[in-house]
Formats: structure tokens, C-alpha cells, sequence
């Protein structure tokens, strides 16, 4: 049946092959890295690229991809973080049924955000998203009973599993990163699916889109909640995982961080995303001696990178790239 | 089984129609014709769903258009294409042709996001389909080139085909010959009488008079926004109306 059509449907799946390697390539990585990079220092910031990795990887999906610019994922990761805290340290819920209703807790609040702000577009979406991220930041601040105010949430307990906590370092990175390649793979094969296109389609335009009788603003929520998601998932692995949360994690600081990581890796580009979260999260370690500056210097980054590359520093560099090799060739 | 009874539309005091009335009947090629601004276009967009009329009614298959949005009234079986090609610049041309066949689609966020199988069934049966639609249109062009890239002849043809994915039951071309020689005008009569041959209805907004009187079986006149005359292309073509309305225009009956 196949062999009279293009190159394009022989694949079985509709990732593409040098992603479904890539994907494999990292899971390689992933199971041998705790010999790599043995204990300690490296696997324990490595761990922490897992778990940014999941915001970035919605807001590539969100941004990249459908063309809506949100700057609520900080909010939604915070979100994750503070319910899955709330519900095991101070209610004393088992953690995993924590971090499964602080999802649905997400879910719901996403679906009604989604709903409000997303008849708005470009400036005025970007406007509103921010918004939330701010009441956010306010009410963990102001809801000290709740959330610990300015100290912030301590004594969040780990995940375990049959009554042994995850604790060290090694199995957390193999929790954290089977989390993190699936929802990279989840997220792969979005991009590649009838889905992605339809995202791609409204990120060009509404007008022709509707017309072919496609539901826009469904789909447009769908995304919304579905990136909004991951990274209250996020959030709560990292609460799980650092076992305190401060209101940093739901800080304008932090969503903006977010993108910088997809203004580094690619607006469009999961893999781009991935190495923006690698290279933000390692960079972010060692600038913790200039920590005053690191802000101001990120900042002068964000803005030179969107003026030169407006679609990413990688991505861009790599699309130079080939057309400095067409030339060549 | 396209109904438009006394509908108008003005904007900002301005007329674009008004009380225009007349129907599509199954399998027929209907032509509209008329000088530039006479609101052909505005005719299109509000059958659509593009535009909201203030007043008159629309009826397709017996069905009321009107309060349902432009996705609803696509998936009655409704396709179009743009007096200007609107093309997905940045896409493939397969994968311009495939966002036709997204409303048909049943795999949803999940099923795709897990690759499960029927979502690539699916998948692999969209694109067979939209390979097809583009050989219907005679497009010999690769399927993976960037839309943004092709001459803007092809562009119109992969929007035909874009449409034509949609499965539609009546195709809406906004002056689809504009811009073409004489012998890609005769390439562009012969598809619009073979996709009549297959069945579909088709309504036809074009300048060019021996394209018109070649392809249609009924022709609406429209000038500023009134129709003005309504028949057979040999009745059109002698109706001393249509030649006042054309003789006083610039795009007139000489261009053939
Ligand atoms: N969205 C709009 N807003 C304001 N005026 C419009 C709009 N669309 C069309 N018009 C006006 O309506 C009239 C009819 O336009 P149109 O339907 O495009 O004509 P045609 O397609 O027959 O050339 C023109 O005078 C045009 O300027
Ligand atoms: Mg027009």
C-alpha cells in the first residue's frame, strides 16, 4: 500500500526518524549518566534540568508552536509546587496523591485561564498571562498561613515508592528523567501529529483556518491547559524534590527565565528547548558567585538575542549556518 | 442547494449588497460576475460564515447558515478559495493540503500525543487523501516545497486541492483565472468541468468573460451591490443591463 506514495509516509509513526533517535539517544544518556557524571554535584544539577525542562518543553509547544506568547507558566509551576506542598506537608497526604491533585487542581485553573485570555492576542495575551503570574506571586506572599509567606514551604515530604523515599540523588535523576522522556516524547509526537500543524496553521493566521472548518480556540485551549500542565507537573516534582518551595518559584524572575531558555534554544524547537534548559541550568549554577549581576546580564541577553534572532539564538545560528554552506556549496 | 435570499451586508454606510437573491442547484456551475467593488467578495465572505449579513437569509442543503460560525458552516460541506491565495506561507504543500482534512479528524490531543495507532491509521489515510486531491488538480510539483516558494499559479492550485481535502459538497473560487495566460485559463476551465463531471457544485466569482461563458451554467450579475441580471451565459451575454454595467467599466467585456 505504501510503496507508491513518498518517502514521507513510510515512516510508522508520525515522530520522524531523527527524533525517534535523538529521543533513544537520550534515554541512552539518561541510564548510563549516573556513571558519567557520578554522584553528587553534576547528577544533582542535572536532576534540575529534568525538571525546568518540563515548563520549557509546554512553552515551546504553546509559544513555539501555536504562536500564543504566555508568560503564566512560572504562575502554573508554582501552582504545582505549592498545592503538591500544601496537600502532603500541611494536610499529610500521601505525596503521589498530592502531586495527582495539584495536577487536577492545574488542569482546572488552566482551563478557565485559557478560557478568559485566550480571545486576546500578541501584546494583550502576553499582558494578561502576566497578570496571573503576578496575582500568583502575590497571593503566596500574602497567604502566609497557607503557603509560608516570604520563608516559603519546608518540610514538603518525597515521593517513595513501596515505602522507601526517593531520596538519593541517583534515583531521583532515574524518576525525574523517565518523567522528563516522556513527556518529551508526548510532546515530539504532538508536534509532529495532525495537532502540531493545526498549531502551526493558527500561529499563521486565524481566517483561513476557521474556514476549513478547523476549531481554533479549542484547540488553542487545549495547548494552553496541556503546556500549562507540564509545568505544574514540574512544579511539583521540584517540590517533591527540593522538599521546600520559596516564592521565587512563582516569580515574573522565573517565567522570564522560561523564555530565555526557548530565546536560546528556539522558539520552535523542543530539541532547542532541551539544550536551552541544559545550558541556562548549568550556566545559572556556576553564576551563582555573581549572583547580583547574573540578572541584569540575562536580561541584556534576552534582548540582544531577540533583536538578532528573533527566533531563537540556536535556531538562528543554525539557519545562518546553512546558508553560509549553500553559498559555500 | 445554496440558497440566498434578499441578503445584505453595508459597511460604514456603504452598500456592499443590497436584497441579493438567487440559488446554487446540485452539480451546476454558477458564475457571478461584475465590475470590481460591485461586492462579490463580500458575497463570499458572508456565505462563509466570514461575515455576519444584517439582513436576509442563507440556507445550504436545506439547512439555515446563519448563527452558525465559519467551522460550522465549513463542515456542511462548504470550501473556498481567496481572491488572493492564502496559503499557509511556512508549511509544505502536502501539509497546506492535510490542514483540509483536520476537521475530519477524530484522533484527538492524547491519542496523537501517544502515537497511538489509530491516530497514525489516520494520519497515513489524511495524506493518501490529500496526495490524491493534488494529483486531482493536476499539481506536479514537489509535495514537500515550502508554500511561500512557489509562483503564485501554483499556490492557487494547491489551494483548490486544500479545499478540495475538506471534501466539500460546494467549492466557493474567488476569481480563480486572475493573473493566468489564455492557455492556463483553458487548463483552469477543463479542471472546473472535470470536478463538475464529479459531482460537486461549484460557484465561480471571475472577470474573464470567455472563462465564464466557457464553464457556467447559470451566471449572476452583480453591480454595486444589486443583482442585476441572472441566467444562461447566452441570455448574460445579451442582456442590454449587464452590457450598460460592463460598457461603463474599465474591465469590460473586451478583455476575453
Ligand atoms: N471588510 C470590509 N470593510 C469595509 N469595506 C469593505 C469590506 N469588504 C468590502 N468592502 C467594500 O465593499 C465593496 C465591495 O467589495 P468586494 O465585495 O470586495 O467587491 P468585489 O469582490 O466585487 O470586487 C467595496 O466598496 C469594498 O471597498
Ligand atoms: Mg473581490
Amino acid at each position: 500500500m505504501c510503496a507508491s506514495c513518498s518517502t514521507l509516509c513510510t515512516e510508522p509513526a508520525p515522530m520522524p526518524r531523527r527524533d525517534r533517535n535523538l529521543w533513544f539517544g537520550l534515554c541512552a544518556l539518561v541510564l548510563v549518566a549516573p556513571w558519567l557524571l557520578g554522584g553528587g554535584y553534576f547528577i544533582n544539577t542535572s536532576n534540575f534540568v529534568a525538571i525546568y525542562a518540563l515548563p520549557a518543553i509546554g512553552l515551546c509547544l504553546l509559544v513555539g508552536y501555536c504562536g500564543q506568547l504566555s508568560i503564566s507558566h512560572a504562575a502554573f509551576f508554582a501552582l504545582g509546587a505549592y498545592a503538591s506542598g500544601i496537600l502532603s506537608a500541611r494536610q499529610g497526604l500521601n505525596p503521589w496523591l498530592a502531586l495527582l491533585l495539584a495536577q487536577v487542581l492545574a488542569a482546572v485553573v488552566a482551563v478557565f485561564i485559557g478560557w478568559v485570555v485566550l480571545r486576546l492576542r500578541g501584546h494583550y495575551l502576553a499582558i494578561a498571562t502576566l497578570s496571573f503570574t503576578i496575582i500568583i506571586e502575590v497571593l503566596i506572599k500574602e497567604l502566609g498561613s497557607l503557603t509560608g509567606g516570604l520563608q516559603g514551604l519546608s518540610g514538603i515530604p518525597r515521593l517513595s515508592l513501596g515505602g522507601w523515599p526517593i531520596a538519593s540523588d541517583t534515583a531521583l535523576h532515574y524518576l525525574l528523567w523517565t518523567v522528563t522522556l516522556g513527556v518529551l516524547w508526548f510532546a515530539l509526537n504532538l508536534a509532529h501529529s495532525r495537532m502540531g500543524r493545526a498549531y502551526r496553521a493558527i500561529k499563521e493566521g486565524d481566517a483561513a483556518t476557521a474556514l476549513l472548518g478547523v476549531d481554533v480556540s479549542r484547540h488553542k485551549i487545549e495547548v494552553f491547559v496541556l503546556s500549562s500542565l507540564f509545568a505544574s507537573l514540574g512544579g511539583s516534582l521540584y517540590a517533591h524534590f527540593v522538599t521546600f518551595v520559596s516564592p521565587a518559584a512563582g516569580s515574573v524572575m522565573f517565567a522570564i527565565d522560561i523564555i530565555l531558555v526557548l530565546a536560546f534554544g528556539g522558539f520552535d524547537r523542543l530539541w532547542g528547548a532541551m539544550l536551552g534548559v541544559l545550558a541556562l541550568t548549568y550556566l545559572n549554577e556556576y553564576a551563582v558567585t555573581f549572583a547580583d549581576y547574573k540578572r541584569v546580564a540575562f536580561g541584556v541577553a534576552l534582548v540582544v538575542i531577540m533583536s538578532f534572532f528573533p527566533t531563537g539564538l540556536l535556531a538562528g545560528l543554525v539557519a545562518a549556518g546553512q546558508r553560509l554552506w549553500r553559498k559555500g556549496a | 442547494m445554496l440558497a440566498v435570499r434578499d441578503l445584505s451586508m453595508s459597511f460604514a454606510g456603504l452598500r456592499a449588497l443590497s436584497g441579493v437573491s438567487f440559488e446554487v442547484r446540485e452539480g451546476e456551475v454558477r458564475a457571478v460576475i461584475g465590475p470590481n467593488g460591485a461586492g462579490k467578495t463580500t458575497l463570499f465572505n458572508l456565505i462563509t460564515g466570514a461575515l455576519v449579513p444584517q439582513a436576509g437569509e442563507l440556507s445550504f442543503a436545506g439547512a439555515s447558515l446563519l448563527g452558525r460560525g465559519a467551522p460550522a458552516i465549513a463542515r456542511l460541506g462548504l470550501a473556498r478559495t481567496f481572491q488572493q491565495a492564502q496559503l499557509y506561507r511556512s508549511l509544505s504543500v502536502i501539509e497546506n493540503v492535510l490542514l483540509g482534512c483536520h476537521a475530519a479528524g477524530r484522533s484527538g490531543l492524547v491519542a496523537c500525543g501517544l502515537g497511538l495507532g489509530r491516530a497514525r491509521a489516520e494520519e497515513h489515510a489524511a495524506r493518501l487523501w490529500a496526495q490524491e486531491c493534488l494529483a486531482r488538480v493536476g499539481y506536479a510539483g514537489r509535495e514537500d516545497r515550502i508554500a511561500s516558494e512557489l509562483p503564485l499559479g501554483e499556490q492557487r492550485y494547491v489551494e483548490i486541492a486544500r479545499a478540495l481535502a475538506t471534501r466539500p459538497r460546494l467549492l466557493l473560487l474567488d476569481e480563480p483565472a486572475a493573473g493566468l495566460n489564455d492557455s492556463e485559463t483553458d487548463a483552469l476551465a477543463d479542471l472546473l468541468l472535470q470536478l463538475r463531471q464529479s459531482g460537486l457544485s461549484l460557484l465561480v466569482i471571475e472577470h474573464h468573460m470567455r472563462f465564464v461563458m466557457r464553464v457556467s451554467d447559470r451566471i449572476v450579475v452583480l453591480n454595486f451591490g444589486e443583482k442585476i441580471a441572472d441566467g444562461v451565459p447566452a441570455a448574460i451575454r445579451q442582456d442590454p443591463a449587464v452590457i450598460a454595467a460592463y460598457l461603463g467599466n474599465d474591465d469590460g467585456t473586451a478583455r476575453t
